[in-house]
């Protein structure tokens, strides 16, 4: 890259900004840094005050395995997955179709149903909280992964079938036009014309829908109770209601919880960054 | 593995109706009811195109109908109701609430909210973005920044615990302040005003990685000959900077603080776990949450406030999507 200012200034200043950012970066993360050191100490290094120090004998294996073997904790996971997964192939299933109605055909109310998707993207969900408990109690799905998953799905099709759409509306409309002047019917455009070339949105969607449903408290409050449907997040704070005191146990429950967004994140990175950026800026 | 074999089978027969819907509806469409052949195959398939976007938005509109539509109106006919539902009270709930000083806390330091999480976030995001931008390890540095966003607010909350904590060891704030000399340990959620700012600042934490990430996507964007032509010129880094680069990213910063804004009147979880709105640390969707269960009146009445303060940004955004699509 031609001119890059920062390596005209003088020497010192270099140095001092190349040397301040891992330190600024370290302080960002020390909230992480700290209960990931926690999280592998002996319960003895809380009680003998040596908090900060060296662990005086390395416990990963015993405190995890606490959580895993001794807590609810892997009820609470099983409870995420299977609420997560059914939502996401749900969202995807329902707004590639809703996208691509939207994006590929043009009839007079296109408009104001598109409207109508970016209203529900935006609407507070909390307006939607009273009755939609009620529905859930009259469904007779209340404390139930079902309810948690129909809501989920109804919820997230607004957001999804205008990624869709966008995405749709940017690909070659001659492609389409090509196919319909060979006498290929509609279903077939849709699933061997369209649907593969939406495999970067598919995956950007699945990506980020996985984080925001794994990490949803709000409905797994109002919709469930109790261990045999809460997913994780709620989980987490009974956990460490259940071990108040116990910071090595408390700090490798939150990592267990956080890990599995995080390590989506980190595999799936590329398709995560690429997500967020076409929701937000088109 | 019962609930394991139960779990497979939701997803089969899930996304096997939904492919089923769309097939067989689709080829009822053409075969059935408007057959493409015959004296009016012509007629037939104009009407079928007509018909077909509709089969299309079916599901999604019949979801969003049930879960967003009629909540909406049920919610705020709901708000005119009395406790129990059973007697209209009018805009008796809405009084009873602006009335109250716990309500009028919860507004004020909504507002602080919304004023400083976006404003921090995007200022952060854009600080980070511009510092990695040219940096070798510049990659890394966004991931790890960016990490905070995949952790649940509830995760980051909890976390965020042991950096707030009451005691001079396990709180890292005071920890830090015990180094420095100061004796006996405080409560920082307990400050009255400021411990606001301490919960804002964990959503900060979580979103500047989101802000990172868009604006540095369009810092990259921005024509290189702009950048070249003013360093030619002579402007230094600062003027490059303000007057050459944030001006071109205007939209971008624009959409990325409203994304935030609305967030920010949503989010609850972080408010709920670390006081439960105690110390005047309320905020209205943590405030609604204390009627749930308890006074849906009340509860539905918060929501609709929080839906008219929302009302206005969703508004600018439709608009902004209208002129999109010219």
């Amino acid at each position: 890259m031609f001119p890059t200012p920062i390596a005209k200034t003088s020497r010192s200043w270099q140095l001092t900004y190349q040397s301040l950012l891992p330190v600024a970066l370290i302080l960002w993360l020390l909230p992480l840094i700290s209960i990931a050191v926690f999280s592998i100490k002996p319960d003895a290094d809380f009680t003998s005050g040596n908090y900060w120090g060296w662990p005086s004998s390395f416990e990963g294996i015993t405190n995890y395995s606490k959580v895993f073997f001794e807590s609810d904790m892997p009820r609470y996971l099983l409870n995420s997955v299977f609420i997560t997964v059914p939502t996401v192939l749900g969202c995807i299933a329902l707004s590639a179709m809703t996208g691509f109605a939207l994006g590929i055909y043009r009839f007079r109310s296109n408009l104001w149903i598109f409207f109508m998707f970016v209203a529900g993207n935006f609407v507070p969900f909390q307006i939607l909280m009273v009755p939609v408990r009620d529905l859930t109690l009259n469904l007779g799905l209340y404390n139930t992964k079902t309810g948690l998953v129909l809501f989920h799905i109804a919820f997230q099709t607004g957001f999804c079938t205008l990624f869709m759409r966008n995405f749709i509306r940017a690909l070659p409309f001659e492609l389409i036009e090509a196919a319909r002047v060979e006498g290929v019917s509609e279903w077939r455009i849709f699933w061997f014309v369209v649907l593969p070339l939406m495999k970067p949105a598919l995956a950007a969607l699945a990506v980020l829908i996985f984080t925001f449903i794994w990490n949803d408290y709000f409905w797994a409050v109002v919709l469930t109770q109790g261990v045999e449907s809460q997913p994780v997040t709620a989980g987490i704070t009974s956990f460490n209601a259940q071990y108040r005191a116990a910071y090595h146990l408390m700090s490798a429950g939150s990592i267990v919880a956080a890990l599995p967004p995080v390590a989506m994140f980190f595999l799936m990175q590329k398709h995560f960054i690429a997500g967020l950026t076409l929701g937000a800026v088109k | 593995m019962n609930p394991f074999l139960q779990g497979i089978i939701t997803i089969v027969v899930g996304v096997g109706g939904c492919i089923a819907y769309f097939y067989f509806s689709n080829l009822f469409l053409d075969k059935v009811l408007f057959p493409a052949r015959g004296p009016k195959a012509g007629q037939n398939i104009n009407r079928a195109n007509q018909i077909r976007p509709w089969l299309f938005l079916f599901p999604a509109i019949f979801a969003l109908g049930l879960y967003l539509a009629y909540p909406v109106v049920g919610s705020f006919v709901r708000s005119l109701y009395n406790r129990s539902g059973n007697d209209f009270i009018g805009a008796g709930n809405y009084i009873r609430l602006f009335e109250s000083p716990e309500f009028r806390t919860a507004f004020f330091n909504n507002i602080l909210w919304v004023i400083f999480v976006p404003a921090a976030s995007t200022f952060f995001g854009l600080l980070a973005a511009q510092l990695t931008d040219k940096l070798s390890w510049g990659n890394i540095a966004k991931s790890l920044i960016f990490m905070p966003m995949a952790i649940s607010f509830v995760g980051a909350s909890l976390i965020w615990k042991f950096v707030y904590a009451n005691d001079n060891d396990i709180g890292l704030i005071n920890a830090i302040r015990a180094a420095f000399g100061a004796g006996n340990p405080i409560d920082v959620l307990q400050i009255p005003f400021w411990n606001n700012f301490f919960l804002m600042v964990i959503l900060v934490w979580i979103q500047t990685g989101f802000a990172m990430v868009i604006l540095s996507a369009a810092l990259r964007g921005i024509p290189e000959e702009t950048i070249e032509a003013a360093i030619l010129d002579g402007a230094n880094p600062f003027q490059l900077f303000f007057k050459i680069k944030v001006p071109q990213i205007m939209g971008t910063i624009v959409v990325v603080w409203t994304t935030i804004t609305i967030l920010v009147l949503k989010v609850f979880d972080i408010v709920y776990t670390m006081t439960g709105g105690n110390f005047d640390t309320e905020i209205l969707p943590s405030y609604m949450m204390k009627f749930m269960f308890r006074d849906d009146g009340l509860a539905t009445a918060v929501a609709f406030v929080i839906m008219v303060v929302v009302l206005p940004v969703m508004i600018w955004n439709i608009m902004q999507a209208r002129k999109e699509m010219r």
